[in-house]
């Protein structure tokens, strides 16, 4: 089974791998059933840390969800696993079971955590029910965990919990919601939007705070966010959502250098940046997929895309990894052809 | 033309964990702002750019200093007698979700506007349909989508230029805009810092641009002037730049630091600064605001307050009693892969000019 979840520090070999296979997830809608997460494969490496970016709307906090198999009506997971080393697969699980592995496997900080705690009791109150909820036995030890967590992001833990929500900062709270993600040794760890509305510096400490942490816990984590720089720094891979599809994924140096889906394209070249030509930045054209607008057939960014051709309008692209890079698209998918052609000419000359 | 000389505010907490105090938000902040030029405040959470942005607004009153506009001092003004001018200066909330009435269309939300204008300026009923949809033309979207339409029906880059037409139905000359793209996908905030930028040169309207993120800027007229903020006082002032490509404040070099790399496209400033610990608005008031935090800091930095001056060794002013240029902002990664191939006049040039 699990790991020992007592176990105070471990090494990132342990680090459990997930594994999400096949995965749709659909709301219900006037219009009928539409998805919002499509036939998405994606594999976290253990020990890694994974940023998926897309803009709001493409099913990025759909997607994390599942991890947990959280996804609330109106929505549901339609199909697919999602495979987590020692727990097996999520999707399955039900009831006391998968109320004990929220926490204990997996820990969520929710999008806006800043905002999620309750006002009315303080954190420490609010640690103890999530240790009682999940049956600790030993709630002083939690609270000693606790502390040393918050001492280890840079905080005097006891005032800390002392403190109600509006006593403190946003990246005061920010590193509460990771603290109660953590508290309980899960070892898989989601972030939605973790920076958003923080300024630079903080952004730049919390995200510090998550690689120091999950380096030393042996973690696997996912950051979830529609800013690429919030997870340039500090991810090892990059998946790029664009209207509920896994459109590129790949290691983030090599997907940031040398992106090869017109939307990872378009999505860097929009990044206001301090260095660069300013006359090559350029926002987005067009605007996002809503559940509503997405086309049934085709390649769902066709409508913005520069390489579009009239296999796009009928054939939606599939995911093909080469040399440890994914891409769904057909102009990267001729791209590739010829590269390899390319390479394969030179060997012969 | 707006300039304010001297603005200072204290705002008095209660209820904190360490009791009642006082915090100094703006410590006599000097700034000009001219028709269709462009100004931009940067600072962390806590520095003081909101509450300066309201003050220029008209929405927050002000300790000491005076605020002129088009020549007009306002502190010899009675309130009602200040109103005209400083409906002339708009402010853009960072929020464009709370910014427009859910229950009203945004035909509703620019006629109440545009018909209070119609009446000041002797123009015909006639004329405020035709001016909303100029407006939103001018903005960049399609009137005949938008008008009839609630902002949940929008997209967040949609609204925040709604928001933007609704400011113009005033004919201002100064637009503030209070951290406008935060909440916007990056993917579209490059959209809207053009349309600042291109308001400026159509309208002639002067924006001053408020932000945390120095990045964006760049993007609002390579013209433009920036102003680091840092607790309540202007630390580093010049050319946008020259600031961002050749800082002396260490206040400057963190913010800048803090700015991701984005590794495979960029790789790190040599100098990257980084603060001691966090910000405490509420900290010491004695010697540099920024000596807590500073790595550089040395006992005469906690003796003395240094002042935004001009050491004529630099094109901006800063307010450090040790400053020195660091290249602290990311190189193009592919630039410096290829030798021979040097033409920014960035960080790689500043390299020997640091002392
Ligand atoms: N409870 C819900 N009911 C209906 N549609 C929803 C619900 N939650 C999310 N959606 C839709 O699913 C899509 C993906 O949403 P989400 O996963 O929140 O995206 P992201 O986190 O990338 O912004 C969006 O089009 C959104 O409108
Ligand atoms: N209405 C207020 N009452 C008390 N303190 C305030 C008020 N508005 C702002 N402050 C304080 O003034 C300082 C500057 O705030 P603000 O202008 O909002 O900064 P910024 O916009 O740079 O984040 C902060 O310490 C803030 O807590
Ligand atoms: S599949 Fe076609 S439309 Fe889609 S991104 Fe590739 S080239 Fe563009
Ligand atoms: S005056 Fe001293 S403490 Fe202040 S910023 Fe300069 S070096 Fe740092
Ligand atoms: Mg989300
Ligand atoms: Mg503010």
């Amino acid at each position: 089974m699990s790991p020992d979840p007592t176990a105070p520090t471990s090494h990132a070999h342990s680090a459990p791998g997930v594994r999400v296979r096949g995965l749709t997830v659909v709301y219900k809608t006037p219009m009928g059933e539409l998805p919002a997460v499509s036939n998405v494969d994606l594999t976290l490496a253990p020990g890694t840390i994974t940023g998926v970016v897309g803009e709001s709307g493409s099913g990025k906090s759909t997607l994390a969800l599942c991890l947990l198999n959280a996804v609330q009506p109106p929505g549901r997971i339609a199909a697919g696993s999602v495979e987590i080393d020692g727990l097996g697969d999520v999707v399955e699980l039900g009831g006391e079971e998968l109320r004990r592995a929220r926490g204990r496997h997996v820990g969520y900080v929710f999008q806006a955590a800043q905002n999620s705690l309750n006002p009315l009791k303080t954190i420490g109150k609010q640690l103890l029910d999530l240790g009682r909820s999940h049956g600790v036995a030993d709630l002083r030890a939690l609270v000693r965990d606790a502390k040393d967590l918050l001492a280890r992001m840079g905080m005097d833990g006891a005032r800390v919990l002392d403190s109600y929500q509006h006593e403190l900062s946003g990246g005061m709270r920010q590193r509460v919601g990771i603290m109660l993600a953590l508290v309980l040794n899960a070892r898989v760890v989601v972030l939605d939007e973790p920076t958003t509305a923080l300024d630079m510096i903080t952004q730049a400490t919390i995200l510090r705070i998550v690689r120091e942490v999950h380096d030393e816990r042996g973690l696997t984590t996912l950051v979830i966010t529609h800013d690429v720089g919030a997870v340039a720094e500090v991810a090892d891979d990059l998946a790029v959502m664009y209207g509920g599809r896994v459109v590129e994924h790949g290691p983030v140096k090599e997907v940031l250098g040398d992106p090869r889906h017109p939307y990872t394209q378009g999505l860097i070249r929009a990044i206001p940046r301090l260095s660069g030509d300013i006359g090559e930045a350029r926002a987005l054209p067009g605007r996002p997929p809503t559940l509503g607008t997405l086309p049934a057939a085709g390649c769902v960014f066709r409508e913005r895309c520069d390489r579009r051709m009239d296999v796009c309008d009928t054939v939606e692209p599939v995911a093909l990894t080469r040399d440890g890079r994914t891409v769904a698209c057909h102009a990267a998918a001729e791209d590739a052809d010829r590269r390899l052609t390319a390479a394969r000419r030179k060997e012969f000359a | 033309m707006i300039t304010g000389t001297g603005i200072t505010k204290t705002f008095k907490q209660r209820g904190s964990v360490l009791g009642a105090r006082e915090v100094r938000a703006l410590r006599g902040v000097d700034f000009a702002v001219e028709a269709g030029g462009a100004v931009s405040f940067i600072g962390e959470s806590g520095c003081g750019k909101t509450t300066l942005g309201r003050i220029i607004a008209g929405l927050e009153t002000y300790d000491s200093g005076e605020i002129v506009i088009d020549g007009v001092p306002m502190s010899g003004l009675g309130h009602r007698r200040r109103q005209p001018y400083f409906r002339r200066i708009q402010l853009i909330h960072q929020d464009p979700y709370s910014a427009l009435n859910p229950t009203r269309t945004i035909h509703q939300t620019l006629e109440a506007p545009l018909a209070l204008r119609a009446k000041q300026t002797g123009r015909p009923r006639s004329w405020v349909d035709a001016r909303a949809t100029e407006l939103l033309s001018l903005v960049g979207i399609d009137p005949g989508y938008v008008l009839p339409r609630y902002p949940h029906q929008l997209s967040g880059g949609m609204r925040q230029r709604v928001v933007i037409a609704r400011a113009l139905t005033m004919d201002p000359e100064v637009l503030v805009a209070d951290e406008a793209v935060s909440m916007i996908d990056v993917s579209l905030r490059l959209g809207i810092l053009a349309l600042l930028k291109d308001l400026r040169v159509r309208l002639g309207v002067g924006v001053l641009f408020i932000t945390h993120d120095i990045a964006t800027a760049r993007y609002i007229g390579d013209d433009s002037e920036l102003y680091v903020l840092y607790r309540g006082q202007v630390v580093e002032r010049g050319p946008t730049e020259t600031i961002i490509t050749r800082p002396v404040h260490p206040y400057t070099q963190s913010l800048l630091s803090a700015t991701p790399v984005l590794h495979g496209l960029e790789l790190p400033g040599a100098e990257r600064v980084v603060p001691t610990e966090a910000l405490d608005p509420g900290g010491s008031d004695e010697g540099c605001l920024f000596a807590p935090r500073c790595p550089f800091a040395t006992q005469l930095c906690v003796e003395r307050r240094p002042t935004l001056s001009h050491d004529g060794t630099t094109l901006q002013e800063h307010a450090c009693l040790h400053p020195r240029v660091r290249s602290v902002i990311p190189v193009d990664a592919v630039n410096r892969a290829e030798p021979g191939t040097e033409q920014r006049t960035g960080t790689e040039a500043d390299t020997g000019a640091r002392g």
